[in-house]
């Protein structure tokens, strides 16, 4: 075994002990990637997007020399070709709608319209393959056609293409500089599914008064689709949690009684499902949950990972410490607006507050973007090796 | 059949009964300046309730597709009266940034409360944001981000109005924006609600 590779077991066994709420030799640190890493080069935010071989360099020349365990996020959450083969709208990439060192962004719009509810619940697959992708790409507007059957062999290659390469960027880096990866695969609340993607945020939160048995119809309808798309994403792997970014559930979007509603029971469902075949799910709780931290805890221990956002930090600790690993501690905007100092503080304070007796992961608490600091960034990692050791 | 009856409707986001009480008092003669009024103090009930902690965003997005609703009945009858208000403001999602969520309740609960407001809407140019304060003379403007990664805009904004020599109070806004981000990029107020935004335009405008 090469020095690497043992650094990597090291690493993953920090990691994974403390998934289990268990308390490692260290604090396990995570590396948040993200598009600040492009600032520092001379390359545009499009050409990352784009050229994945070009992203890879730059992170590799961003990470060789520091100490960290985990490694979460990535430059571009979606490879640009998938979309731009299929002609499709769902997102505005930099260089084509924003400037070349923009971020991408998501369009919403109700692309699935109120009177689609029923055919959706009866098989959302076949709705999605026959309703939903002509309606978001030019390319695979009449389904069947000689054009929207080499779009789809288009888009599904980019897919595979894109996946490929990220499995053995993953593998380089675990073999080269033996960091392991914060999560494997990727799912969502079925809540979400249906109101980030299909019926956009003001139509699922008018449908709750207006259809609502239609709601959680479609929401029961998604969860075994997500509960499969988890596992087929992370390429079956149970010994890394799945990725799941939370929106619609985060305060105050609902009232604690349409969240115990129409919210969790599905969503609770895939992460039961998900832990049923062993997989973790790792709740990346984007925004406010402390008011649904109670609910939450009537989870099967040790089922996910609660990433602490704008979340109470310390009400967190208090709710889910103990039967399931807390993941954050530092603000997205401190590393924007902080100083090297500051971070330093909020690490270890972050540590004493939550970290003391193991189950306990520092890292950045949101998405962190092109905003963010190097040596912000650089500061949180040396500070919690310096005060992360158990 | 009340105007009182139509603004407890409205707080209590009775659609149906909001629509035919609006048909109800047009049809007996009530002038459309006074429905509009009854809307507005059922639409400021429904911020009140959102700042207790009673109502959430899908109650407030409920109340602005009823309000909408309403307005569609009303506006016909209204052309040519003059309405009232407190003040202007200049309101818009800064350049890069495409969500309007945030900034569609705070328009709807600014206007509730009386309020005229110039919605710029999303990915907008510092320069349209100046445009519209030196057409409006608005005192307030508002500039709403959720995106981290765009709250440079905001700094390049304020800096542009200023350099312009306007200097209305500027409120930033967005579920990511604190006092560092707001002393950073030079803004007046900061909200992370839009009741909190309602706050800081009654300030200044001492309403």
């Amino acid at each position: 075994m090469s020095d690497k590779e043992k650094l990597f077991q090291e690493r993953f066994k920090r990691y994974t002990v403390a998934l289990e709420c268990g308390k490692p030799d260290k604090v396990p640190v995570v590396f948040p990637l993200g598009e600040w890493v492009v600032k520092y080069t001379n390359t545009t935010l499009q050409e990352a997007y784009y050229n994945v071989d070009k992203s890879n360099e730059i992170i590799g020349d961003v990470i060789r020399d520091l100490d960290f365990d985990v490694m979460f996020g990535a430059i571009n959450l979606w490879w640009p070709p998938m979309f731009d083969g299929m002609d499709c709208k769902l997102y505005k990439f930099p260089g084509i709608y924003f400037e070349e060192n923009s971020g991408f962004q998501y369009v919403e719009e109700e692309y699935m319209k109120a009177e689609d509810y029923d055919e959706f619940i009866a098989n959302p697959t076949q709705w999605l393959a026959t309703k939903y992708l002509p309606r978001i790409c030019g390319e695979f507007a009449e389904p069947g056609s000689y054009r929207a059957t080499v779009a789809l062999i288009k888009g599904a290659a980019a897919f595979a293409m894109h996946n490929d390469k990220l499995t053995k960027t993953g593998e380089k880096w675990a073999k080269e500089y033996g960091i392991v990866s914060a999560t494997t695969g990727m799912t969502k609340a079925p809540f979400d599914t249906l109101g980030d993607a299909l019926r956009g945020t003001k139509g699922i939160l008018l449908d709750l008064r207006r259809r609502p048995d239609k709601v959680l119809a479609a929401c029961e309808a998604i969860v075994p689709h997500n509960i499969a798309y988890a596992m087929i994403t992370a390429a079956g792997d149970t010994s890394l949690p799945c990725f799941a970014p939370l929106h619609k559930g985060a305060y105050p979007f609902l009232s604690l009684e349409h969240w115990q509603k129409y919210y969790w029971p599905s969503w609770k469902a895939v992460i039961e499902g998900l832990w049923a075949l062993g997989k973790r799910t790792f709740f990346f709780a984007e925004g406010d949950w402390t008011p649904y931290l109670e609910k939450i805890a009537e989870l099967p221990d040790k089922s996910i990972v609660f990433c602490i956002d704008l979340t109470d930090a310390k009400k967190a600790k208090k709710v889910l410490g103990g039967r399931f690993c807390l993941y954050g501690g530092v603000p997205t905007t401190l590393l924007t607006y902080g100083t090297p100092e500051e971070v330093k503080d909020c690490v270890k304070r972050a540590i004493d507050e939550l970290g003391g007796d193991g189950g306990f992961v520092l890292a950045a608490g949101g998405v962190v973007m092109s905003d963010a600091k190097r040596e912000n960034i650089v500061a949180m990692i040396e500070a919690a090796r310096e005060y992360g050791v158990y | 059949m009340s105007k009182e009856a139509l603004s407890k409707a409205m707080a209590e986001l009775e659609e149906e009964q909001v629509i035919a009480l609006v048909k109800e008092l047009l049809g007996s003669g009530v002038a459309p300046l006074e429905i509009v009024k009854a809307l507005q103090e059922g639409m400021v009930e429904v911020g009140n309730r959102f700042e207790r902690g009673d109502y959430f965003l899908s109650e407030l997005v409920m109340a602005g597709e009823i309000m909408k609703g309403a307005m569609d009945i009303l506006e016909p009858h209204l052309a040519g009266e003059s309405t009232e208000h407190k003040g202007t403001i200049v309101i818009g999602t800064v350049r890069g940034d495409i969500h309007d969520l945030g900034k569609n309740i705070v328009v709807m609960l600014l206007k509730g409360a009386g309020y005229k407001v110039v919605d710029l809407g999303v990915d907008v140019p510092k320069e349209k944001f100046v445009e519209a304060v030196k057409e409006t003379g608005a005192p307030l403007v508002g500039m709403s981000v959720l995106l981290t990664s765009c709250q440079g805009a905001l700094k390049e904004t304020i800096e542009a109005l200023r350099a312009e020599g306007l200097n209305p109070k500027v409120i930033i806004g967005g579920n990511y924006v604190n006092e560092t981000v707001k002393k950073h990029v030079g803004a007046d107020y900061f909200a992370t609600t839009a009741s909190d935004g309602l706050k800081a335009a009654a300030e200044v405008f001492g309403a």
